[in-house]
């Protein structure tokens, strides 16, 4: 058993590091909908549309020569404004206005990337390529390498510690020997596919390709992922946040005691938003294209999938949720050739149905999603 | 004896129901008014149109001296005049205490870019109220909560929470909409006596209530309101002997 979890397949490492890139990106996503949504109760149904202002921000002005940092600012900020707008048209109704609302404007940002021509006088329809990606020379030295062992390691370390804390306090609490040996047996599994996880992503970070472009979008990805959790932690756990999860609860209360409700919505929105931008700029470099059908309603609905799953206004949970949804899609990839004898497009459709039927029994066993609090869920208006 | 709270000639109609019907109040500095009078008499209505929380048609309502009725309710309440609400709001994801400290005015840390550019200040802020808020929670007998999610508190303690909440902000004048509705009579007299210990530390109060005890022996001066208009003001024992709102309300 233990040579198993320190061997690796080489098969594996090229996924790891596509797999990564993409649990970053939909991590920051979710990060910031969970701002909106599990912190403030606004219900943004335009996740895609604000990934699409900020791919195309940044992609169009890259490549009129903007050095790629202050294009991807300048996008995050393009879909700050796009909430501005949207906040300002519908915050002051009732909260299924900004729903209705989001969802439409979606669709229009969809359709004008769609039919505007925005690079070379080409249709939008037939999309965007070629453009700069950040450290596309970028070729990992050994510093760079092991910097990014620690870091991963740091994170697998710190969810490894997480598991630990909360098996030691649920035994703790659990009075039945039965419930026990199901305990121990639960954090321990746990703590090996974690084990296995950080030897598997150590391996890969340590077999980087030198000729690959995603080294670099790896690191900035993962960077950038890292630094918005931060900040949004920082934020939610500040009188600011305060303010938030306050007229999350109740916002007439928020009001009687003398906050500007309107303004903390548009600022939650706004952040969010601008969250959202930056990870669209990752999500174009990640596909290196851009396609108006990249952004269709369904790029929406599997962040907020992966912000229920891992639990709505829990950070950690969002990003363990991206996790879980992105090592799931890898997983089942590859299921049609397992059974040849059924039709990938029949498969493809399996694996949504298993999605479903998991949130489905999710909010049955447990609505709070996997890092939510139960009480918090419990509890009477 | 200056009025901390005026509001003349108030007016709201809902379609073709005249709520308040150049209705009139005053709130003299430092004292505690009563407001009462008979199921769907306007009261809450009016307390609305006080606090802006519903815009009046017509009429002036002046704190402190300024008109109030174009301002918008957290303005309101940051020029010093709170209200709480008929049915207890709590809060009820967050803990007791943040409850609290969210009623807190003035913190440099609700300005999110400052969280970050004026962190020791912010830290500093907090502690200063998280001690406040621990002696409020203490004087109202709800330490032991602090931790605990103001969703799990009983009716009683939610009303005793809207008032510390409200203390929190440091107010000039809290408007308390029926603070012993559905509260037994220990917790009641708890209530009353806190009121009371909160009135000589110099804050006003306006009370709605139906507790007849309550009212008669907490206020300075009763004003009574039946069908959107002024039936009468005067002490409480003025009240009790009027013709007319013994007829309209007590019904005796």
């Amino acid at each position: 058993m233990f040579s198993y979890l320190f061997s690796f397949d080489s098969g594996i490492l090229t996924y790891v590091s596509f797999l990564i890139t993409n649990i970053a990106i939909y991590a920051m996503l979710g990060l910031g909908l969970n701002l909106q949504w599990g912190f403030t109760g606004l219900i943004n149904f335009g996740v895609a549309g604000f990934v699409a202002v900020g791919a195309y921000g940044t992609v169009v002005l890259s490549m009129r020569g903007v050095p790629l940092p202050i294009a991807m600012m300048v996008g995050g900020l393009l879909a700050a404004i796009f909430g501005l707008g949207l906040g300002i048209a519908t915050l002051r109704l009732r909260e299924d206005y900004l729903a209705i609302v989001t969802i439409g404007a979606a669709e229009l940002v969809r359709l004008v990337i769609n039919n505007e021509s925005l690079v070379d006088g080409k249709p939008g329809a037939i999309g965007i390529n070629g453009f700069p990606l950040p450290l596309a020379n970028f070729r990992p030295d050994i510093f760079t390498r092991y910097g990014m062992v620690l870091l991963l390691t740091g994170v697998f370390g710190l969810a490894l510690w997480k598991l630990g804390d909360w098996g030691r306090r649920r035994l703790g609490s659990v009075r039945e020997s039965k419930n026990k040996v199901w305990l121990t047996a639960v954090t321990g599994v746990g703590a090996l596919v974690l084990v296995r996880a950080d030897v598997v992503v150590t391996m890969a970070m340590l077999n980087f390709r030198d000729n690959q472009v995603v080294n670099g979008l790896l690191f900035c990805s993962v960077l950038m992922a890292a630094l918005v959790f931060l900040l949004v932690e920082t934020l939610v756990r500040s009188p600011w946040g305060r303010v938030l999860k306050a007229i999350r609860e109740d916002e007439e209360v928020a009001k009687a005691l003398g906050k500007n409700v309107f303004s903390y919505k548009l600022q939650s929105l706004m952040i969010g938003g601008f969250i959202t931008g930056i990870a669209g700029a990752f999500y174009a470099w990640q596909q290196s294209n851009v396609y108006p059908d990249n952004f269709k309603s369904d790029l929406t609905f599997n962040v907020w999938i992966l912000m229920v799953l891992g639990g709505a206004g829990s950070n950690p949970g969002v990003a363990i949720g991206a996790a879980i949804f992105w090592i799931y899609t890898t997983l089942t990839r590859d299921l049609s050739k397992l059974f040849p004898m059924i039709p990938t497009s029949q498969i493809d459709a399996f694996r949504m149905v298993f999605i479903g039927l998991l949130l489905i029994g999710l909010m049955v066993w447990r609505p709070q999603g996997l890092l939510g609090n139960r009480a918090e869920l419990t509890l009477g208006k | 004896m200056s009025a901390i709270l005026s509001a003349t000639g108030l007016v709201k109609s809902f379609g073709g129901v005249q709520a308040v019907d150049r209705a009139d109040l005053e709130v003299i500095s430092g004292s505690i008014t009563g407001l009462i009078g008979p199921n769907g008499a306007g009261k809450t209505t009016f307390f609305n149109l006080l606090s802006n929380f519903i815009t009046p048609d017509d009429g002036i309502v002046q704190f402190k001296g300024d008109r109030i009725d174009k301002l918008q309710p957290h303005r309101i309440a940051r020029k010093g005049m709170v209200r709480t609400f008929q049915v207890a709001r709590a809060l009820s994801r967050l803990s007791v205490l943040e409850n609290l400290l969210l009623a807190t005015q003035n913190q440099t840390g609700e300005t999110f870019w400052k969280v970050w550019t004026q962190s020791k200040r912010i830290a500093l802020e907090e502690k200063q109220a998280r001690d406040r808020a621990m002696e409020i929670l203490d004087s109202i007998g709800l330490i032991q909560k602090a931790n605990d999610y103001a969703g799990g508190l009983s009716g009683g303690q939610r009303k005793l929470l809207e008032i510390g909440r409200a203390m929190m902000s440091k107010p000039e004048l809290i408007l308390l909409d029926e603070p012993a509705a559905g509260v037994n009579p220990t917790l009641i007299n708890q209530i009353c006596e806190y009121i009371q210990y909160w009135n000589r530390q110099g804050i006003s109060f306006l009370i709605i209530e139906h507790n007849m005890d309550v009212i008669m022996g907490l206020c300075d001066r009763v004003w009574v309101l039946a069908e959107g208009r002024n039936l009468a003001v005067g002490t409480p024992e003025e009240i009790q002997t009027n013709d007319q709102v013994l007829e309209a309300y007590l019904g005796a």
